[in-house]
C-alpha cells in the first residue's frame, strides 16, 4: 500500500491507494507537533502500518522554521569585508514609496557574523590564501562560545573553486565536531554571493530542525511496526528517502504547493492531457503553475518572507484568492477582493462562527453554487442568511441586488487568478490556450470554467477527491535531485564541447547520490543551459533534448537560446551579438513507474435535482447532479452543477462535462 | 468618449494595465547590458494615455516615474498624437524640454489599434554612457553639451531608423561602449513592445472606449484618494529648509526653501528663496523638481498602495523660480540633479514634518553618490558606475532602514561576483554596515556603510558625485544628525587623499578608495531610546559606546 501525509496549516490530509482502492482521511492540524497529527491520521484511516510499502511526507515543518524564525542556532562566516553580506542585501525596496521600509530579515543577527581572510578570484584561482592560524586562533574560540548548533559558510567566488571553503569547513568540524557545517557550494554553485548566502544560511537554519523532526517520525515509525520507505516531499516536485532530506533541508520549503501540482499533473496525465495550467484555491490563496509536456515547469530562484533561495523549485504562483478571501470598498471607490482573508477563524460569514466579512465562499452562498446544506458532502452547514448579510453594506454601495454584488466578487476573484495564470504562461511567452486547466482545491472547480473562458482555455480537468490532491502528489511523484554549476563561457564550438563534457561530470554525481540513497534504477536526466547575451546580467533557460548531448555543437545551441529569448522578451531572435553559457543544471529522476490510481468514491447512480444559480445577471435554472453518482460518459451539458464529497464544480452553459475512464471529469466547450 | 464601465470591467482593466507596465519593468531590466540598468536596474516604465498622461507604471525608480507625462507631452507638442505614425517612436532626454538629465533617455512607443493611437508604451533607461566630457560621467561640465548627446523631443521610425538606420549609426558614433549603450536602447525596445501588445490584447477583448475609459478613470481614482489624503491633513502654511554642501567650486553651500500651504483639497509648494542656479552640475531641471516634490507628498500623504499616475499629481500644485537651482535656464550643466533633488526632498518633508509629525521620516543620508570608475584599455573603454544610497531617516515609529538606496531612487547594488567577472582593473574588498554612522533618537537612523575598492591597473579614472561631506543630516524632534559621509584614497606609496564630494582624480594600481556613504538623522529624543534597542545595538557592534553612560556621565 502506498500513503501520503500531507501536513497543513488547518488539516491533515491522508491518501492511501491499493489496487485502485482508496482511503481519504482529513483529520486537524497540530501546528505545534505536526507529526501527532500525522499519526493521528495514520490511526483515523485504520490502516496497518506493517502493510505499508511507501509512505510520502509533506509538512509545513521547515517552512515554519524560517516564518517564524524557530531554527537553530546559527553562524555565518564570510570573507574578510564582507560580513555584513545578509543585510546589505541588494541595496534595494520592494515598496519604493514606504517611508518606514525595512529590509527583509535575515534569521542570524549581526554578532553571529564571521569573517576569514582568503579571497579567490572569479576564475577560480586563489588570490589570497586562506588563513587557517586565524581560523584556529580567533574563528573558532567565536564559534565555541556563541553557543551555536549550525554554521553556514559563504565566501567569495566559491562556486568557481570551493576549496577555501571545504578546507574551513574541515578546520570548524575538527575542532567542533557537534557543528553542522553547510557551505555555499554544496547548495548552491552558482555566481551572485547574496543569494547564495542567503540559501545557505537559511539551510543551515532549517536543517537542524528537519533533522529533529524526521529523525523522530522514523523512530515513532519504527515502533509502530513500519518497515517500508519513508520519503519526503521537495519543493521542486520530486521526493528523497528521508534520511537523505535530512542532509539537504533547504529543498523542503514549500513543498505542500509542489505535492499539489505533481498530483494533479499525475492524474491528469491518466486522462492523457500533459500540457496543463493547475490551480490549487485554497481557504486563503491559489497556487498556479504551467506544466509542459507532462513536466511541471521550475524557477531557479525563489524566496521566503523576502529571503532569496537559489535551489531550483516548482514555479508556483500564488496569489491573495481563495475561499476566505475578503470582498471589500477601497477609499478611492474601487470594489476589491483579497489578499486579506477571514481564514479559518472566524472564516466565512456562513460558518456562523462570528465572522461578518463578505468572502467568496459566501458569494457562492448567495449566488446558489454551493448549496448550505451540501458543503463539504454535508458535513458543515453554512447560513445561508449571514451569508446574504455579509453582502448587503456591498450592494447598497454600488446599488446593486445583493446577488450581482456577489457574482461581482466571484469575478473578481476570477480576475485576479487569470493574472496569475497570465504571470506563469503569457509573460513567459506561453498562450494559456494550448493547455487545459486543472483546477483542484476546494473552491478551485467552482472557477475554473469562468476562468477557462476568460483565457480561451477549451479544456478543464477536474480531478476526483479535488480536496486532497496534495497527499495524492506526495505517493505519486518521482525521485529527483538537481545540480548546477556556474561557468561563464562564450558560446563557441570548445564552449559546447566543454558544457557537454560538465553534463557527464554532473551525471556521475547525481548518479553516485542516487546509490548511496539506496535508490537504484534508471536514471532520467534533464540538461540545461542558463544562457544571455554577453554583456546581459539575467539568463534565459534553454533545455538541451537529450538525444543532442552526443554531438553538441554551439550552432544548435544558439539557435535553442535565441529561440528562447525571443519567447520571454520579444526580441533577439535576430541580433547578431556573441552569446555565453552561464550555469550548466541537470536535474536526475528515479521514474516510481505506473503512479498509483486515484479513483473516486462511486455510489448509486441517481436523477439530477434542480436547482437555481444566479449567474450573469439573473437567476437561472439548472440541473444539479452528485459527483460520487455520475456514470462513465454520462454527458452533462451545462449549465449544471456537480456536487462532490470535496469540491463542486461549476458546468457553464456552452459546457459539456463527462466523467471519463480514469474517473476524472473533463469540461470541453462545444462547439 | 462617454463609455461608462460596470465596477468589474473597470477593475478588471485597470490591474491589468498595472500588470502589463509591471511585466514591462521587468523584462527591460532582464534583457539589459550595462551594469547601471541591469544590476543596478536603473530604469523605469509604463503605460500612458493618448494625451501624454501617466496611466500605469513599473514601480522602479520615483525620480524617473514622476514627470514621465511631462516629458512625453513635450514631444506630442512637436509630433501631434494624429500624426504619428505605425512603427514610430518618440525620443526625449532634453532637461529642457520635459527631460531630466542626458543619461535618463525616455522612448515612447505608440499604440495603435484600428487606426487610432490609443496610449503608448513607455519607457526610460540611464544610459552608462551618452558621449561627453568624460567616460560615464564628466563632473567638470561647464554646461549640458559637455554631458553627452542631446536628444530633443523628437520622432523616428523603427524600421527606418534603427536596426542599423542613420539614427541608431548617429548614436553609435558618440557613445564610448555602444555594445552596452546599443543593447539598453533595444531592451527599452522590446519593454515597450510588450506594453504595446498587453494593450492591444486588452483592446481586443473588451474594446478600445472600455480601455480608454479605464486609463481615464484610473487617472481620476488616484486624484480622488489623494485629495481625500489632503483633505483630512491640517490645513496651513508651513516652512522647511535643507542646504547642499556646495557647487564644486567654492565652500558656500546652497540652500533650498519650500513653503507648503496644505488647502482643502490640493496643495501647494513654492521655492521661492531657494539659490540662483550655479555653474556646476548641480541644477535641478524642472521635471526633476517636480519629480521631487510629488514623491515626497505622495509617500507622507497616501498609503503606497495608490497607484502612480497622472492623477496623483493633479492636486498638487509647483511654483519654482526661473533661473533658479530649481529650474535652471539653458544650457546649465544637470548631470548630479538628483543631489538638489533631494534637498528639495528634505525641504519639503521638513515642512511637513509640522502638519503631520507620526507621517515623516527625519532626513536620511538622502544623497545619490555617483561613483565612475573608467579605463581605456586595448579592446577600448571600460566602464563602472554604481549608484550608493546610505542610511534612511527614522521616523516616530521605526529606525531608519540600514544601507539602502535612498527615498527618490531604487538601485540595487551590482554583486561582488559579478563584477569580478566584469572588470579585471578593479576589484571590491570590503563592503560592511558602518557602526555609530547614524543619529541617535527615540528611535536612530539607518546606518550607512563603505565600500572599499582595490585599484588593479595603472590609468585608472575615478569620478564621483555625492553630498552632505560637510552638512549633515538634520533629526527631527531632538533626534541627532547622522554622520557625514567620505571618499578617501590610501595610495599604493601609503598617502591618503581626501576628496571633495565632487571630484575625479586618477588612479594607479595598488590604490585603495574607500567610499563611506553616512546614516541617517533620529527621531526624538535619545534619552527616550528603549534600553532594548540599545542593547540589540550594542550586542551587534553597530554602536560602540553606550550612549547612556555618556549621558549618565554629563548629568554627573
Amino acid at each position: 500500500m502506498r500513503v501520503g501525509v500531507e501536513v497543513g496549516g488547518t488539516f491533515t490530509d491522508l491518501v492511501a491507494v491499493e489496487d485502485g482502492k482508496v482511503i481519504v482521511t482529513k483529520v486537524q492540524s497540530t501546528p505545534r507537533s505536526p507529526d501527532v497529527g500525522a499519526f493521528a491520521a495514520l490511526t483515523a484511516s485504520g490502516i496497518d502500518l506493517a502493510g505499508i510499502e511507501d509512505l510520502g511526507h509533506g509538512s509545513t515543518v521547515a517552512t515554519n522554521a524560517v516564518l517564524e524564525r524557530k531554527g537553530a542556532p546559527v553562524a555565518f562566516v564570510a570573507t574578510a569585508g564582507f560580513r555584513d553580506l545578509l543585510f546589505m542585501q541588494r541595496h534595494d525596496r520592494r515598496n519604493i514609496y514606504d517611508l518606514f521600509y525595512a529590509k527583509p530579515a535575515p534569521p542570524v543577527r549581526r554578532k553571529d557574523c564571521f569573517e576569514a581572510v582568503e579571497r579567490m578570484r572569479a576564475d577560480g584561482a586563489i588570490e589570497t590564501a586562506l588563513d587557517e592560524a586565524a581560523v584556529r586562533s580567533a574563528l573558532i574560540p567565536a564559534l565555541q562560545a556563541g553557543g551555536y548548533r549550525a554554521v553556514a559558510i559563504c565566501l567569495l567566488n566559491a562556486y568557481a573553486n570551493p576549496v577555501h571553503e571545504k578546507r574551513l569547513a574541515a578546520l570548524i568540524t575538527e575542532a567542533l565536531p557537534d557543528l553542522l557545517v553547510t557551505c555555499s557550494h554544496q547548495v548552491a554553485r552558482e555566481f551572485r554571493e547574496f543569494e547564495r548566502a542567503s540559501t545557505t544560511v537559511l539551510s543551515a537554519y532549517v536543517q537542524p530542525v528537519i533533522d529533529g523532526y524526521l529523525l523522530r517520525f522514523e523512530n515513532k515509525l519504527a515502533e509502530a511496526g513500519f518497515s517500508g520507505r519513508f520519503t519526503v516531499m521537495q519543493s521542486n516536485g520530486g521526493r528523497l528517502p528521508a534520511e537523505a532530506m535530512r542532509q539537504s533541508a533547504i529543498t523542503a520549503l514549500y513543498s505542500g504547493p509542489a505535492a499539489g501540482v505533481v498530483g494533479a499533473t499525475r492524474q491528469a496525465a491518466r486522462s492523457g492531457f500533459k500540457d496543463l495550467i493547475t490551480f490549487d484555491m485554497g481557504g486563503t490563496s491559489t497556487d498556479v503553475c504551467l506544466v509542459q509536456d507532462g513536466r511541471p515547469s521550475l524557477a531557479s530562484e525563489s524566496e521566503i518572507d523576502g529571503l532569496p533561495i537559489r535551489t531550483p523549485v516548482l514555479d508556483i504562483v500564488s496569489v491573495g484568492a481563495g475561499g476566505g478571501s475578503i470582498a471589500w470598498v477601497d477609499d478611492g471607490g474601487m470594489l476589491r477582493v483579497g489578499p486579506q482573508s477571514a481564514g479559518a477563524d472566524p472564516g466565512p460569514a456562513c460558518y456562523g462562527r462570528g465572522g461578518t466579512s463578505a468572502t467568496t465562499t459566501d458569494a457562492h452562498v448567495v449566488t446558489g453554487t454551493i448549496r448550505p446544506a451540501a458543503f463539504l458532502g454535508g458535513r458543515m452547514r453554512l447560513d445561508d442568511t449571514a451569508a446574504h448579510k455579509a453582502f448587503e453594506p456591498l450592494a447598497q454601495r454600488f446599488g446593486l441586488g445583493v446577488e450581482q454584488a456577489a457574482s461581482s466578487a466571484l469575478q473578481l476573484a476570477d480576475a485576479n487568478i487569470v493574472r496569475a495564470i497570465q504571470l506563469v504562461s503569457t509573460e513567459r511567452g506561453r498562450d494559456p490556450r494550448d493547455y487545459a486547466l486543472v483546477p483542484f482545491g476546494g473552491a478551485g472547480p467552482l472557477h475554473a470554467a469562468r476562468i477557462a473562458e476568460e483565457l480561451g482555455i477549451a479544456t478543464i480537468v477536474v480531478p476526483p477527491n479535488a480536496g486532497v490532491i496534495s497527499a495524492y502528489g506526495l505517493v505519486a511523484s518521482d525521485y529527483t535531485k538537481f545540480d548546477a554549476v556556474t561557468r561563464k563561457m562564450k558560446l563557441d564550438e570548445q564552449a559546447a564541447h566543454e558544457a557537454a563534457r560538465l553534463f557527464a561530470e554532473m551525471r556521475a554525481r547525481l548518479a553516485a547520490q542516487f546509490a548511496d540513497m539506496k535508490l537504484p534504477g534508471d536514471l532520467v536526466y534533464t540538461h540545461t543551459l542558463d544562457m544571455r547575451f554577453v554583456g546581459q546580467a539575467f539568463e534565459v533557460a534553454v533545455e538541451i533534448p537529450a538525444d543532442r548531448l552526443e554531438a553538441l555543437d554551439a550552432g544548435y545551441i544558439s539557435e535553442l537560446f535565441a529561440e528562447a529569448h525571443h519567447r520571454t522578451f520579444l526580441h533577439g531572435a535576430t541580433l547578431d551579438r556573441p552569446v555565453e553559457i552561464v550555469t550548466l543544471r541537470v536535474g536526475a529522476t528515479l521514474p516510481i513507474g505506473l503512479p498509483p490510481r486515484l479513483d473516486r468514491e462511486a455510489l448509486a447512480t441517481k436523477p439530477p435535482e434542480r436547482t437555481r444559480i444566479f449567474h450573469g445577471e439573473q437567476w437561472i435554472e439548472c440541473a444539479r447532479h452528485t459527483a460520487e453518482a455520475l456514470t462513465k460518459d454520462e454527458r452533462i451539458e451545462g449549465p449544471a452543477v456537480v456536487e462532490g464529497h470535496t469540491a463542486t464544480t461549476w458546468v457553464p452553459a456552452g459546457w459539456i462535462a463527462t466523467l471519463d475512464a480514469a474517473d476524472n471529469l473533463i469540461l470541453r466547450r462545444a462547439a | 468618449m462617454n463609455t461608462t464601465l460596470n465596477p468589474i470591467d473597470y477593475a478588471v482593466i485597470s490591474q491589468a494595465l498595472i500588470a502589463a507596465a509591471r511585466e514591462m519593468g521587468v523584462k527591460l531590466i532582464r534583457s539589459a547590458y550595462s551594469t547601471i540598468l541591469r544590476e543596478a536596474r536603473d530604469g523605469s516604465a509604463g503605460l500612458m494615455d493618448r494625451h501624454g498622461n501617466t496611466v500605469a507604471q513599473a514601480e522602479l525608480i520615483p525620480m524617473q516615474l514622476g514627470p514621465i507625462g511631462e516629458t512625453l507631452r513635450a514631444c506630442l507638442k512637436r509630433h501631434p498624437v494624429d500624426s504619428l505614425r505605425e512603427g514610430d517612436f518618440l525620443i526625449n532626454n532634453d532637461p529642457f524640454e520635459g527631460g531630466q538629465h542626458i543619461p535618463d533617455v525616455f522612448i515612447f512607443t505608440p499604440i495603435f489599434v484600428a487606426g487610432r493611437v490609443v496610449g503608448f508604451g513607455a519607457s526610460v533607461a540611464h544610459h552608462l554612457d551618452l558621449g561627453g566630457g568624460a567616460p560615464g560621467l564628466n563632473i567638470h561640465a561647464s554646461d549640458v553639451y559637455q554631458e553627452g548627446l542631446r536628444f530633443p523631443p523628437s520622432k523616428y521610425s523603427f524600421p527606418h531608423d534603427w536596426n542599423g538606420g542613420s539614427f541608431e549609426r548617429l548614436v553609435t558614433a558618440n557613445v564610448r561602449v555602444p555594445d552596452l549603450t546599443i543593447g539598453d536602447f533595444n531592451a527599452q525596445f522590446a519593454a515597450n513592445a510588450i506594453g504595446v501588445l498587453r494593450v492591444k490584447q486588452l483592446c481586443e477583448r473588451y474594446g478600445i472606449d472600455k480601455v480608454e475609459t479605464a486609463m481615464k478613470e484610473m487617472q481620476d481614482y488616484s486624484e480622488r484618494r489623494v485629495r481625500a489624503a489632503i483633505a483630512q491633513a491640517p490645513k496651513g502654511t508651513f516652512y522647511g529648509e535643507d542646504a547642499i554642501d556646495d557647487d564644486g567650486l567654492s565652500d558656500d553651500p546652497l540652500p533650498i526653501k519650500a513653503k507648503v500651504t496644505i488647502a482643502d483639497d490640493s496643495v501647494e509648494i513654492d521655492f521661492e528663496g531657494t539659490c540662483a542656479q550655479v555653474k556646476r552640475n548641480l541644477n535641478c531641471p524642472y521635471s526633476s523638481t517636480l519629480s521631487a516634490t510629488l514623491s515626497c507628498v505622495k509617500s507622507v500623504l497616501t498609503s503606497p498602495d495608490i497607484p502612480y499616475n497622472e492623477g496623483m499629481a493633479r492636486p498638487i500644485r509647483i511654483k519654482v523660480p526661473y533661473g533658479s537651482l530649481l529650474n535652471p535656464r539653458p544650457p546649465a550643466p544637470v548631470r548630479a540633479r538628483m543631489i538638489p533633488a533631494y534637498r528639495v526632498f528634505n525641504a519639503v518633508m521638513k515642512a511637513l514634518a509640522q502638519a503631520l509629525p507620526d507621517k515623516v521620516i527625519a532626513a536620511g543620508f538622502d544623497c545619490t553618490t555617483a561613483f565612475c570608475l573608467s579605463h581605456l584599455g586595448e579592446k577600448g573603454y571600460s566602464v563602472y558606475l554604481e549608484i550608493f544610497g546610505g542610511g534612511y531617516g527614522a521616523s516616530r515609529n521605526a529606525d531608519g532602514c540600514d544601507a539602502v538606496d535612498s527615498p527618490l531612487s531604487n538601485c540595487s547594488n551590482a554583486p561582488v561576483e559579478s563584477l569580478d567577472i566584469d572588470y579585471d582593473f578593479f576589484r571590491i574588498v570590503g563592503y560592511e554596515l558602518a557602526p555609530d554612522s547614524f543619529g541617535l533618537g527615540a528611535r536612530r537612523g539607518g546606518a550607512g556603510f563603505l565600500r572599499r575598492c582595490e585599484i588593479l591597473k595603472d590609468d585608472v579614472q575615478l569620478a564621483i558625485y555625492s553630498d552632505r561631506f560637510r552638512l549633515a543630516p538634520e533629526g527631527l524632534f531632538g533626534g541627532e544628525p547622522g554622520q557625514r559621509g567620505y571618499c578617501r584614497i590610501f595610495r599604493a606609496n601609503g598617502t591618503v587623499e581626501e576628496l571633495r564630494s565632487k571630484a575625479a582624480v586618477d588612479l594607479g594600481k595598488g590604490d585603495i578608495v574607500e567610499m563611506f556613504v553616512g546614516g541617517g538623522a533620529g527621531f526624538g529624543r535619545a534619552s527616550e531610546r528603549p534600553d532594548s534597542l540599545i542593547e540589540r545595538d550594542l550586542a551587534d557592534g553597530l554602536l560602540t559606546r553606550d550612549p547612556r553612560a555618556a549621558a549618565k556621565l554629563a548629568a554627573e
